[in-house]
């Protein structure tokens, strides 16, 4: 398996989503945004469109188009506080639009199934690149701000107060989720990325652990959902996004599982 | 010192909530402001931490260091996944200027053994207390404090007024509390400032005591 490049690309790709998008995952969970992750991936959709028109690297291009989307969305956040999720369909809706047009009017030919689902077979070493360019500015903000983060996900007023310039970190943070998107893309697919961004951190989150715990398991949990999707799409030559999203899903019931479990154990040992 | 003079606020929904809104508050002092719900205390006290601009009039502040305990500690998401630690440590972190020992502020509030543990699984008043280390550990010249005892046990309730009253006799400093303990407020603040129908004013809490309660009771939990 691994004796094939484009395994061995998308292994070295995975090893970076794997880690990035519970990362930023863990932030827009606890913010309430994690539909976040589904309006921008459309969003890379219209990005990846517009790039192929010009002839750029669609992670290029679908960085560029899904951060002006984010930016955007942080931008309205503000002004219609009450009305968060409408903000996400409008900017869905916009994006959608987009990437339909032009791939409906033949101005463009991509392959709709892998962009839609996922691919292995078509990343290539030029994506990998980006992916690692991305990835490891991205990391390196986070553990750069990740004090900031933190205070501003759990008490974003009290970060304001304590001095923390909450405005550019929430900017440079839509930037970074649109990174995280844009690289996810070309394995997962644009129908499972909100997937990947959401549940492995909703896993690690069942553990009631510190806010550190919590987002190392999110990327354990990941890595799981991942490596193991990969393989299993190799071998049943299925796209990765679906059998990527089934395994997040499992792990997450397995988890709840096990506290059940755990839980009704100490209940009894109580009662005995 | 903090100096408000002529002070408006309205809300879009709100007109006119505060309306000529006077007062001073002297370095060393200890004012409690008290009105009942709705009468715009928590909206004076975000006018004064600069989270909200004034609709008209000035809010003079020479304090270069405030800190801030929020009301809203009892609508926290109680599954939000952070110790205590993480909490004092990120504002340590962001404030990364002349902040003292987290495990001091720890001890000041008796919270040390509660160091490691969640925030969702502590007791409203330890809760409390956390966000009162918090708000110490930067050594601000102005406390603001809005409802503190509000929905806490007695136990923690008094440790926080002794805690409050000693900082403020001992380490001179400045003080804001937003009030519903009128007892609280009478005995530990050197100002009373009553909020009531948009108007305020200043009163010294023994006359409080004595004249106000009388005609105003209905007006105020206490
Ligand atoms: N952000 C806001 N936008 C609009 N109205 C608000 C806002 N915050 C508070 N209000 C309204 O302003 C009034 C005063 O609120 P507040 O200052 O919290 O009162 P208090 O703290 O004295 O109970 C209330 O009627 C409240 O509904
Ligand atoms: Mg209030």
């Amino acid at each position: 398996m691994l004796e094939y490049s484009f395994m061995q690309n998308a292994f070295l790709i995975s090893f970076f989503i794997a880690a990035l998008c519970p990362v930023i995952g863990m932030f827009l969970v606890l913010r309430r945004y994690s539909m976040m992750g589904d309006t921008l991936s459309h969003a890379s959709l219209a990005g990846i469109s517009i790039g192929m028109l010009a002839n750029q690297n669609p992670v290029l291009s679908s960085f560029i188009v899904v951060s002006m989307f984010s930016i955007i969305i942080e931008w309205l956040r503000k002004h219609f506080r009450t009305y968060a999720e409408l903000i996400l369909v409008i900017v869905l809706s916009l994006s959608i639009g987009i990437a339909i047009t032009l791939l409906s009017s033949g101005l463009v030919h991509a392959n709709i199934d892998s962009l839609m689902f996922g691919s292995i077979l078509t990343v290539t070493k030029s994506d990998f690149y980006w992916v690692l360019f991305f990835s490891v500015i991205s990391l390196f903000l986070v553990y750069r701000y990740y004090a900031e983060l933190m205070f501003i996900v759990f008490d974003e007023e009290g970060a304001v107060i304590a001095g923390a310039n909450v405005k550019l970190i929430n900017y440079l943070f839509a930037v970074l989720v649109a990174a995280t998107i844009s690289i996810s893309i070309r394995i997962v697919g644009i129908l499972v990325i909100s997937s990947l961004i959401a549940l492995p951190i909703a896993a690690s989150l069942q553990l009631e652990k510190s806010f550190k715990q919590t987002l190392w398991y999110g990327i354990l949990f990941s890595y799981i959902d991942i490596f193991s999707g990969i393989v299993l799409s190799y071998w049943l030559d299925a796209a990765p996004g679906g059998i990527i999203a089934i395994n997040s899903v499992i792990l997450l019931l397995i988890v709840l599982f096990y506290k059940h479990k755990i839980r009704s154990n100490k209940k009894r040992i109580i009662q005995e | 010192m903090l100096k408000i003079d002529h002070l408006y606020f309205s809300y879009n929904n709100v007109k006119n909530l505060l309306t000529d809104i006077n007062f001073t508050l002297n370095d060393g002092e200890y004012i409690s402001i008290i009105g009942s719900n709705g009468s715009g205390k928590s909206t004076l006290i975000r006018l004064i931490l600069k989270l909200i601009e004034p609709t008209d009039g000035t809010i003079n502040n020479t304090f270069k260091n405030m800190a801030y305990v929020p009301q809203r500690f009892n609508q926290l998401n109680i599954h939000f996944p952070i110790t205590v630690r993480e909490v004092l440590a990120s504002y340590k972190k962001v404030r990364h200027n002349g902040c003292q020992d987290i495990s001091e502020v720890l001890n000041l509030l008796n919270l040390k053994e509660k160091e490691q543990t969640l925030i969702g699984q502590l007791s409203g008043g330890q809760c409390q207390k956390v966000f009162i280390a918090r708000a110490l550990l930067g050594n601000p010249d102005l406390l603001v404090l809005d409802e503190p005892s509000n929905g806490i046990d007695v136990k923690s309730r008094d440790e926080i007024y002794e805690l409050l009253a000693n900082l403020n006799k001992s380490k001179k400093m400045s003080i804001i509390c937003v009030e519903h303990n009128l007892q609280a407020a009478v005995k530990n603040s050197t100002l009373l400032y009553h909020i009531k129908k948009g108007h305020g004013h200043m009163c010294l809490p023994e006359r409080y005591a004595q004249e106000y309660i009388k005609n105003d009771l209905g007006d105020i939990k206490c």
